[in-house]
């Protein structure tokens, strides 16, 4: 198990080596070009002291990252439980794919964040906005995948499932959902990515409490170093978010060429 | 008196409308007998494929009728064999679970077809590798497994659009004599489309060929050989007359 582990780590470190050293000389580069290029602290502070002086604020930091995650994630799944069962009734309803699938496509051209000043005017500093404006970010890119995935199974595998004489459960269960589940997850994926960027700006328009509002306040306050902190767990946040869908779609749909290994 | 078990009148397959429409097959009547073996011979796109998918009632055909083992077709009829001209592997099963599909899908149990599974994968070599993913196999590998897929419910007619397209010259030779020794057990009625001159003579009682676009049967050809046909027929004058007769339609149509 350990060594097993050992031989994973020791192989991801040989692949991607490269990349590890160009990051730890990204980083490098910024701790001293501060001193070389006499960068002010108020400006850009360097890597270390971000470490430093942010860690009296951790605690909040942790918190904050609770929030902004819960209204994240939040609003990412309540997208998905709706978002799927309603592509489904469009890929598979002619009246639907008439009429809600062009109005959806029409919407998905608005940026659906030019919303969230509007939802918070109406609902407040709450979770709910920041909920509502989430599901919109993640809801379009769910939806659209969602029809192209259930609407386009291949002229073949239709053609065998009539000619087997299959019932609707059957054909649906056994060929149409496992078929079109990898480009549901090119949705989640991309929903995932825009979960915590949709969190981030509703918080910045109005909120008391969130990795956003903790940015926008310290960055207020001259103090970059501490707003490089709330980035950081913001990234950590979107990585974590995006690399739980990734690690569900390597479980769930093994055999597809995205997830086969070479 | 022997029972038609299909019977194509008339039939003809236009695609699209008014300027673009594609004249895609006939109008042609072809008359197959119970438990016989008829391959379809014709230059790429002369509507092969699309003649068995209306046999099979997988396509609407634009005029004329079929009727399958002395009724209609007017929708997709379950109670034969197809194999497509693309294979309907799904890459979320096992070589073994892509035939249980066939099973399952049809509300068949699929533990009273295990050893006819276990048979069928033998006979083409798979045994070994019926847990493997259809992605794990080579092209004619995949072929092989499709075959079984489209044979495990043991149909009485079956449908083959170029079922051994894709595999190796030696592979070929193997899955013929299986395919003959298949059909010779248990005498179903074939319809198989091919691009060998040389399969369509071994395998059948009748090669239909088709002419290129529009697609019309051109002629029949009855084949007189005995069976089995193993290599000696094979190498016979006889075999070789009908090859050269139907190589040299193929000559006049200007695809050879
Ligand atoms: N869905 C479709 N829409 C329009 N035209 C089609 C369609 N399917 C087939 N055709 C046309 O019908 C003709 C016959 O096609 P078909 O697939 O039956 O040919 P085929 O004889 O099986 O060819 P091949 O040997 O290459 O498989 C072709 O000209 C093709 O372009
Ligand atoms: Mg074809």
């Amino acid at each position: 198990m350990i060594t097993k582990a050992i031989a994973f780590v020791w192989n991801w470190i040989k692949q991607s080596w490269m990349f590890l050293c160009f990051f730890a000389g990204f980083f490098l580069f910024w701790q001293y070009s501060i001193d070389w290029f006499d960068i002010p602290r108020y400006i850009l502070p360097k890597p270390t002291e971000i470490i430093t002086k942010s860690s009296a604020d951790l605690d909040k930091l942790l918190y904050y990252t609770w929030v902004t995650g819960s209204e994240s994630v939040l609003g990412y799944v309540i997208a998905i439980i709706v978002a799927v069962p309603l592509g489904l009734a469009i890929a598979f309803s002619t009246i639907l794919r008439r009429t809600i699938y062009p109005f959806f496509v029409s919407i998905e051209m608005i940026p659906k964040i030019a919303f969230a000043p509007l939802f918070i005017s109406w609902l407040g500093f709450g979770l709910l906005p920041k909920v509502i404006i989430v599901f919109l970010v993640c809801f379009f890119p769910i939806v659209l995948n969602a029809i192209l995935a259930f609407g386009s199974l291949g002229e073949e595998l239709t053609r065998f499932c009539a000619a087997t004489g299959a019932s609707k459960k059957d054909a649906f269960f056994k060929v149409r959902l496992p078929a079109a589940l990898p480009q549901c997850f090119v949705g989640f994926k991309y929903a995932a990515i825009n979960a915590t960027v949709g969190a981030t700006i509703a918080e910045f328009i109005g909120s008391d409490q969130g990795l956003g509002f903790y940015i926008q306040i310290v960055t207020g306050n001259m103090r970059p170093d501490l707003a490089f902190a709330g980035i950081f767990f913001l990234t950590l946040l979107g990585l974590s978010l995006f690399g739980l869908v990734t690690l569900a779609e390597r479980l769930l749909i093994p055999w597809h060429i995205s997830q086969r290994r070479h | 008196m022997i029972q038609e078990a299909v019977e194509i009148k008339a039939l003809t397959k236009v695609f699209g409308q008014g300027e673009n429409a594609v004249k895609a097959f006939g109008p042609s009547d072809l008359d197959i007998n119970e438990g016989e073996f008829i391959s379809l011979l014709g230059p790429s796109g002369c509507g092969k494929s699309t003649l068995l998918l209306m046999v099979a009632g997988l396509l609407e055909s634009s005029s004329g009728s079929v009727k399958l083992k002395g009724t209609s077709v007017t929708g997709p009829r379950t109670d034969i064999g197809i194999m497509f001209q693309d294979n309907t592997l799904v890459p979320w099963r096992t070589v073994r679970g892509n035939i249980e599909l066939q099973l399952e899908l049809r509300g068949l149990n699929v533990d009273d077809y295990s050893e006819r599974i276990d048979t069928l994968l033998q006979q083409v070599s798979l045994s070994e590798f019926s847990q493997n993913a259809p992605y794990e196999l080579s092209g004619g590998m995949q072929q092989r497994a499709a075959f079984c897929q489209a044979l495990i419910h043991e149909p009485d007619t079956l449908l083959l659009d170029e079922p051994l397209g894709k595999l190796d010259a030696m592979t070929r030779e193997v899955i013929r004599r299986d395919l003959q020794t298949l059909w010779m057990q248990k005498k179903q009625t074939v319809m198989l489309v091919t691009h060998s001159i040389e399969e369509a003579v071994q395998l059948s009682n009748r090669v239909v060929v088709i002419s290129p676009r529009p697609g019309v049967i051109d002629q029949i050809f009855e084949i007189d050989l005995p069976w089995p046909r193993d290599l000696e027929v094979k190498n016979s004058p006889a075999f070789s007359e009908y090859v050269m007769q139907i190589q040299r339609i193929f000559q006049n149509y200007g695809v050879l």
